[in-house]
């Protein structure tokens, strides 16, 4: 294996964040789940720029959010993309839709594969590795 | 709703086709392929390389002017001459410029290509398997993606399925079909990568990759290219191969993301495919073959609806009655498409549907009666999308 590949091996790809995303991972660190929301519209965007995605207008704040919405749908990745994940296989990548609009890209954790399904409620979770928090969602009971 | 431009119905015609060698084809360029495809279209066309005035082509994702490469190649100066960058709707996408650029009279005889080496650029080290990106780091999410594990095209296209599933009930048997059958018109190419018959007990024993795929959901990797020569109507006619006429086309663009509304189960092929009908001034009970984008099982499936070639959500019912098949209501992907002759992004598409028109095929890989093709191309971070419709007579 070459020195790059070996490398990965070693740790999970760490967010590198935009200068635009900043907040909303400080925010995850405090066990928040923050978004954008438009102080001109009163909508919420997601991902993170310096503008209302809806409107364009630049008089937005950040603003937690109920952590909570509904799986719009997921996947299960049995092959292994990346070295780091070789023991993590199968693991459950979804897009979930929050309450309050937008969707993210997430994994859900807590529940077998073969229980997940679309429109189920979920609910954020947070886990600190290696020094970043990376927001999670898990089933809502 | 935008009206298209009638007026470019049939106004202009592809005069040649070719593909290059397809499937492993090591030591051999994206470039030098896409070359080896070109000199087969403009000898199909019986033209020279000095007769082309225009070159649109789509290189490799990291190169950079990338028609100029071809012009060098060709030894061509080219009137008008551009590269793309709409992912697999591009290739559509170049015959549609080519039309512009003539009835704009900017050329006269214009170059659509394709090609690369997928195939060997990931054999070629430990490193590039591994990692199986053909993309540059440049293009690589840097949030929001890698640090969940989620990589890679065949996850995006699986959130549709997924979402397909759970709406309308489509299951796995139905994507299986669509695999079985593109398996079965390869076993007629001769120049198909895949040589094998493939059955649905394989297609449910082969390992899942990020389900609910399969192997046999995903398209293959391929070295290949292929190409067109466009021109007008009326200098088609001087030609020696009969014209296929350029009927209609269309496209449609749903940048606000493959995850956003409803877009991965009600894709931009449903207005693409409107804006093409219209200028063609036919409806899908006019198609006699379709030829479609098919990375994955699932994206054919979905086409079928968006195209309205059956109902939101009876893509699978439509499918499991044997539409696609030779002789069925709608033979698609004749050649074995991307999961079973080559996946060259679309372009072998084209190259396929302008074939069948000319009726030249033998009798086994030959649409009956075939009047009208139906061709697609979908790409770019899976959210644009562009139709042709071509016709045998104008």
């Amino acid at each position: 294996m070459s020195d790059a590949a070996s490398e990965r091996k070693a740790t999970k790809p760490r967010p590198r964040p935009a200068p635009e995303s900043k907040p909303y991972w400080d925010g995850a660190r405090e066990n928040r789940l923050l978004l954008q929301r438009c102080n001109a519209c009163g909508q919420f965007w997601f991902p993170p720029s310096q503008r209302c995605a809806h409107c364009l207008s630049t008089d937005f704040a950040w603003v937690e959010t109920s952590g909570r919405g509904r799986i719009y749908s997921f996947v299960v990745f049995h092959r292994v993309y990346h070295p780091a994940f070789e023991n993590d296989v199968p693991y459950v990548v979804a897009i979930v839709e929050l309450d309050e609009g937008p969707r993210l890209l997430t994994n859900i954790v807590g529940a077998k594969p073969d229980d997940v399904r679309c429109d189920m409620r979920v609910r954020v979770t947070f886990e600190e590795t290696h020094g970043i928090t990376i927001p999670r969602f898990m089933i809502a009971a | 709703m935008i009206e298209a431009y009638p007026s470019l119905r049939n106004r202009c015609a592809i005069v040649g086709a070719g593909n290059s060698r397809l499937g492993q084809v090591p030591g051999v360029s994206s470039l030098d392929l896409v070359i080896e495809a070109i000199g087969n279209a403009l000898d199909d066309a019986g033209l020279k390389p000095s007769d082309v005035d225009g070159i649109i082509c789509r290189g490799p994702d990291e190169s950079y002017s990338h028609h100029q490469l071809v012009g060098e190649r060709l030894g061509v100066n080219a009137r008008f001459s551009t590269s793309l960058d709409n992912g697999g709707a591009s290739q559509i996408l170049s015959v549609m410029l080519a039309v512009m650029a003539i009835e704009a009279k900017l050329a006269t005889t214009v170059v659509c290509g394709y090609g690369r080496d997928a195939w060997s650029r990931t054999h070629r080290s430990e490193e590039a398997r591994q990692s199986q990106r053909t993309r540059p780091e440049s293009q690589h999410a840097q949030e929001f993606g890698p640090e969940y594990g989620y990589f890679g095209a065949v996850a995006a296209h699986a959130f549709g399925a997924q979402r397909h599933m759970h709406e309308f009930g489509t299951t796995r048997e139905q994507f299986a079909e669509i695999a079985v059958a593109c398996r079965e018109h390869a076993l007629k190419n001769p120049d198909a990568q895949m040589k094998k018959p493939l059955t649905v007990e394989e297609y449910f024993k082969a390992r899942l990759i990020v389900s609910p795929f399969g192997l046999y959901d995903c398209s293959l990797r391929s070295d290949g290219a292929g190409a067109v020569i466009v021109t007008s109507a009326e200098r088609a006619r001087d030609l020696k191969a009969p014209p296929v006429f350029i009927r209609g086309f269309g496209s449609f663009n749903n940048l606000t993301g493959w995850f956003a509304d409803d877009n991965m189960i009600r894709t931009a092929a449903k207005q693409s495919g409107d804006t093409a009908y219209r200028m063609a001034g036919i409806g899908p009970a006019d198609v006699s073959t379709a030829q479609l984008y098919d990375c994955f099982t699932y994206m054919m499936l979905v086409q079928f609806e968006d195209y309205g070639f059956c109902r939101k959500g009876e893509g699978g019912a439509f499918v499991q009655s044997g539409a696609l098949r030779m002789g069925g209501r709608l033979p698609t992907n004749t050649s074995g498409g991307q999961l079973s002759e080559a996946h060259v992004e679309g372009m072998l598409q084209i190259v396929e549907g302008a074939r069948q028109l000319r009726h030249t095929y033998p009798k086994e890989r030959q649409v009956k009666n075939a009047e009208i093709a139906l061709i697609s191309g979908h790409g770019g971070n899976q959210v644009c999308h562009s139709t042709l419709i071509l016709g045998s007579t104008p």
